[in-house]
C-alpha cells in the first residue's frame, strides 16, 4: 500500500467548498511537489494530511492508518510526519537547541542527552551549527526556516510536509532552504511541498501535481507537467508564472 | 509543575485547617457581637481592646454568670444581619428593643433607657425640626435615631442619608453636607464632650429600652442567665459604677491618650501596634488571595480556550457571574447569605468568607485576561506543536502558557494591585484590616483627616513595594 493514500478528500467552510473530492496517493520516497493559483486549496490539502484541518468527506490514510477512523491516535501519527510551515512558527521562548529537544524528550522518544545530540547533529546538517543557543528572534527567516526543518527531523518521521517553505523569506535565503530540502530528498526522504519554487520542483519532484479550484487539474513528471501541459488551466497558470 | 502542585496543596491544607477551627471554637463558647463604634457603649480603646457599658455590662453579668464568650466587634447593621443568619448567639450593641425586632429576637431586661435627640453643627442656625425642610439629615442604618427620623421625615419634608460608623455621620454633619443627625442621647452627649464639634438642639425623643438580643427561640439559657446577672450587678451596684464611670469621665481618661499626643507623629506612634495588626491582615489577606485567585483565573483561562464546547461554556458564565456582581455584595452573600442558605448553624468564619470573595472576585477578572493572553498566542505555536505528535496538554503547557504568561505579565501586576486596595472593602464584614483599623482609631480619637492620611500613605507604600516586586519579576521573566 501506498504511504499516503487520499480519497474523494473534500473540505468546506461553511457554504464555501475548498477541497472539492481529491485523490492523491504518494509511495515510499517519493517527492511531490504541489503546485497552482493562490486559494487552489493547496494548504488546506496538506493540513489535512496531519489533521490540522478536519476533512467534511473523504479518507486519508497514512501508512495504514486512516484518520478519520476514532482509533487512530493522531499523536502517534503525527510523531511519523514532520511539518514546515510557511511562517516558521518556531516557539519564541526557546533557544534553538529547545526547540528542537522538545518534542523528542516529552514524547520520551530520547533522553535529554540523546535528543540534544541529534540536535547538534542536525544542526550541523542543516549549516547552522553555531546557533545552538541562539534564541529565534536572533535568526534570519531563512536560518529560522532550517531551524524549523531540523525540529521536524529530530522527530524522525518518515514523512515531510511543507507548506510554502521559502514564501516567507528574503530572495537571497530561498536557496539555503531549497539546498536542504534538496538533500533531504536525495537521502530518500518522502515529501510532499506545496511552493511556487518552479525551478525546485522541476529539479527535484518525482511528481508535480497542479491544483486549481479545490481539484487537481493534472500531475506527472515535472518535464510532461511543465513541458507539455494538456489542459488550458495549467497553461495560463505556467504562462503567469514564468513571465514574471 | 512540581512546585506549583506543593503550593496548591499547601494552601489546601491552611484552608482545611482553618475551616476546622471556625468550626469547633465554638463548642462551649458563646459570640457575642458588638458595634465597633458606638461610645460609650462600645469603642476601641488604646492597643485595641474594646471597652465601654455594654462590655463592661457583659463582662460583670458573665463573671456572675460563669459564661464563656467571645466578642465579635463588627458594625451594627452586620452584628444584627448575623444574629438572624446565626452566624452568632447573641447582640450587645446599644440595640433597642423595638415591636419589628421582637419578631426575630428575643431580648433581655432593659439595661439601660434611652432617648433620640437631634445633633447640628455648632454654629448651624438648624433649632428646630421646621428648619429641615429640603435639608438632609444623616442618620446611621438600624440605629433608634434612624427609626425616628424616618417617622418623621415626611412631615418635616426632609431627605436622609445612611452611614454605617456613627463617626461618618457625625463628620458629615460637621463639613455641612448634611443639616443635623439623629443620635442616641448618651452617645452624643459623650461624643461632644470628647471633642465632636456638634451640638444638641432638641430634646430626648422617643424613649426606648437597650436590651441584649439572641435570635428568636434560641439561646434561651443565655438569656436567662444574662437577665439573672443584670439583676445581680444591679443589686450590688456593679451596674451604677460602670454607668458613671462612662457617662461621667472624659475619653481620655478611657483610651489612655493624652491631648499632647494629637500631633500625626504622635497618633502614628501611639497607635502603631493597632495599625500594624491592620496592615498584616490587610497583607494576608492580599498574598493568600493573590494565590487562590491566580490558581483560579489560570483554571478558567485555561477552560476558556479549551477544544469544544463545554469548557469555555463553564469558563465565561463562571466570569460572568463573579466579574459582574459588586464585590461588597459577593462578601455579603458568602459571609451572611451563603450560611442562613445552608441552615444547621453553619458558620464561616470572617476571614475565610473575605479570602472566598476576594478568589472568586479577583479569579474571575484574571480568568477573563489569561484567556485573551492564550488567545493571543499565535494558532501557528499550537499548530506546530500539535504536528510534532505533543498532545493537547503537553503543548499547552510547554508552548502556549509560556508565551501567554509573558503577554499577561502587566495584567498580572495591575490586578494584584486591585487585590490589595479590594482588601479595604472586606471591613463591611467585619475583618479588621488596615481600613477598619482606621475608622476604629477615628471612632475614639475623632481624627479623621490625620487618620485617613496616615492610612493612605500606608497603602500607596504597599502598591510602590508591589509595583516594583513586580516589575522586578517581570524583568527577570524577560
Amino acid at each position: 500500500m501506498a504511504k499516503v493514500v487520499v480519497k474523494d478528500l473534500h473540505k468546506s467552510y461553511g457554504d464555501n467548498e475548498v477541497l472539492k473530492g481529491l485523490n492523491l496517493e504518494v509511495e515510499d520516497n517519493e517527492v511531490v511537489c504541489m503546485i497552482g493559483p493562490s486559494g487552489s486549496g493547496k494548504s488546506t490539502f496538506l493540513r489535512c494530511l496531519n489533521d490540522l484541518e478536519l476533512p467534511t468527506q473523504g479518507q486519508v490514510i497514512i501508512s495504514g492508518y486512516d484518520l478519520s477512523d476514532k482509533g487512530t491516535n493522531i499523536n502517534l501519527v503525527r510523531e511519523n510526519i514532520g511539518m514546515v510551515f510557511q511562517h516558521f512558527n518556531l516557539f519564541p521562548h526557546l533557544s534553538v537547541l529547545q526547540n528542537i529537544t522538545l518534542a523528542p524528550v516529552q514524547l520520551k522518544k530520547a533522553s535529554k542527552a540523546e535528543a540534544e545530540k541529534t540536535a547538534r547533529h542536525l544542526l550541523d546538517v542543516v549549516g547552522l551549527a553555531d546557533k545552538v543557543d541562539a534564541m529565534p528572534k536572533s535568526l534570519s527567516g531563512g536560518q529560522k526556516q532550517r531551524v524549523a526543518i531540523a525540529r521536524a527531523l529530530a522527530m524522525n518521521p518518515k514523512i515531510m510536509l511543507f507548506d510554502e517553505p521559502t514564501s516567507a523569506l528574503d530572495p537571497e535565503m530561498v536557496g539555503d532552504v531549497l539546498d536542504v530540502m534538496k538533500r533531504l530528498a536525495a537521502d530518500g526522504m518522502t515529501m510532499i511541498v506545496v511552493t511556487h519554487e518552479m525551478g525546485f520542483a522541476k529539479e527535484v519532484a518525482d511528481r508535480v501535481v497542479f491544483m486549481a479550484d479545490g481539484l487537481i487539474q493534472e500531475s506527472g513528471k515535472p518535464d510532461d507537467v511543465f513541458d507539455h501541459p494538456k489542459s488550458p488551466r495549467l497553461q495560463d497558470f505556467l504562462n503567469k508564472v514564468i513571465n514574471v | 509543575m512540581k512546585k506549583w502542585q506543593v503550593a496548591v496543596v499547601m494552601v489546601l491544607a491552611a484552608l482545611g485547617s482553618w475551616f476546622s477551627l471556625g468550626a469547633t471554637a465554638h463548642a462551649q463558647t458563646y459570640t457575642i457581637a458588638t458595634d465597633t463604634t458606638f461610645a460609650p457603649f462600645e469603642f476601641q480603646a488604646k492597643g485595641g481592646k474594646y471597652k465601654g457599658i455594654d462590655i463592661d455590662i457583659l463582662n460583670a453579668i458573665a463573671k456572675k454568670e460563669n459564661i464563656n464568650y467571645k466578642l465579635k466587634a463588627i458594625s451594627f447593621g452586620a452584628a444584627v444581619q448575623q444574629l438572624s443568619a446565626n452566624q452568632v448567639d447573641g447582640v450587645i450593641a446599644g440595640m433597642n428593643v423595638t415591636p419589628e425586632r421582637q419578631k426575630t429576637f428575643d431580648f433581655s431586661k432593659a439595661y439601660y433607657t434611652s432617648g433620640v435627640v437631634m445633633a447640628v453643627a455648632k454654629d448651624s442656625k438648624v433649632k428646630t425640626f421646621k428648619d429641615l425642610k429640603g435639608k438632609t439629615v444623616a442618620l446611621k442604618t438600624g440605629t433608634a435615631g434612624a427609626t425616628y427620623a424616618k417617622s418623621i421625615e415626611s412631615k418635616y419634608g426632609f431627605k436622609i442619608k445612611y452611614f454605617n460608623e456613627s463617626n461618618n455621620m457625625y463628620n458629615d454633619v460637621k463639613v455641612g453636607n448634611s443639616a443635623a443627625c439623629f443620635e442616641d442621647y448618651p452617645v452624643m452627649s459623650y461624643g461632644i464632650k470628647n471633642g465632636i464639634a456638634l451640638k444638641i438642639v432638641s430634646k430626648q425623643y422617643d424613649a426606648g429600652d437597650y436590651g441584649f438580643a439572641v435570635k428568636k427561640g434560641k439561646n434561651a439559657e443565655l438569656l436567662k442567665k444574662f437577665n439573672a446577672g443584670l439583676a445581680a450587678i444591679k443589686a450590688d451596684g456593679t451596674y451604677k459604677k460602670i454607668i458613671d464611670k462612662y457617662l461621667h469621665s472624659s475619653e481620655a481618661s478611657l483610651t489612655g491618650e493624652t491631648a499632647s499626643s494629637r500631633t500625626f507623629i504622635g497618633l502614628f506612634t501611639q497607635n502603631i501596634g493597632t495599625i500594624g495588626n491592620g496592615l498584616w491582615m490587610t497583607l494576608e489577606l492580599t498574598v493568600i488571595s493573590i494565590i487562590l485567585a491566580t490558581v483560579m483565573g489560570v483554571i478558567l483561562g485555561v477552560l476558556g480556550v479549551m477544544p469544544g464546547k463545554l469548557g469555555p461554556a463553564i469558563s465565561s458564565t463562571i466570569i460572568y457571574i463573579f466579574r459582574g456582581m459588586p464585590l461588597m455584595v459577593l462578601a455579603f452573600f458568602i459571609y451572611i447569605g451563603f450560611p442562613d442558605l445552608i441552615g444547621h448553624g453553619f458558620k464561616i468564619p470572617a476571614f475565610i468568607a473575605g479570602m472566598i470573595t476576594l478568589m472568586l472576585n479577583e479569579g474571575a477578572y484574571t480568568g477573563a485576561f489569561v484567556k485573551g493572553g492564550f488567545k493571543a498566542v499565535d494558532d501557528g505555536q499550537m499548530e506546530a506543536a500539535r504536528s510534532l505528535g505533543l498532545p493537547y496538554w503537553t503543548a499547552m503547557r510547554k508552548v502556549i502558557m509560556p508565551q501567554g504568561i509573558r503577554i499577561m505579565i502587566p495584567s498580572f501586576i495591575n490586578q494584584f494591585i486591585i487585590t490589595l486596595k479590594d482588601t479595604s472593602i472586606l471591613s463591611v464584614i467585619g475583618i479588621v484590616e488596615l481600613t477598619q483599623t482606621g475608622t476604629l482609631i477615628i471612632a475614639r480619637n475623632f481624627e479623621g483627616f490625620k487618620i485617613w492620611l496616615m492610612i493612605a500613605i500606608i497603602y500607596l507604600i504597599l502598591i510602590t513595594l508591589l509595583t516594583w516586586l513586580s516589575n522586578w519579576v517581570q524583568r527577570r521573566m524577560n
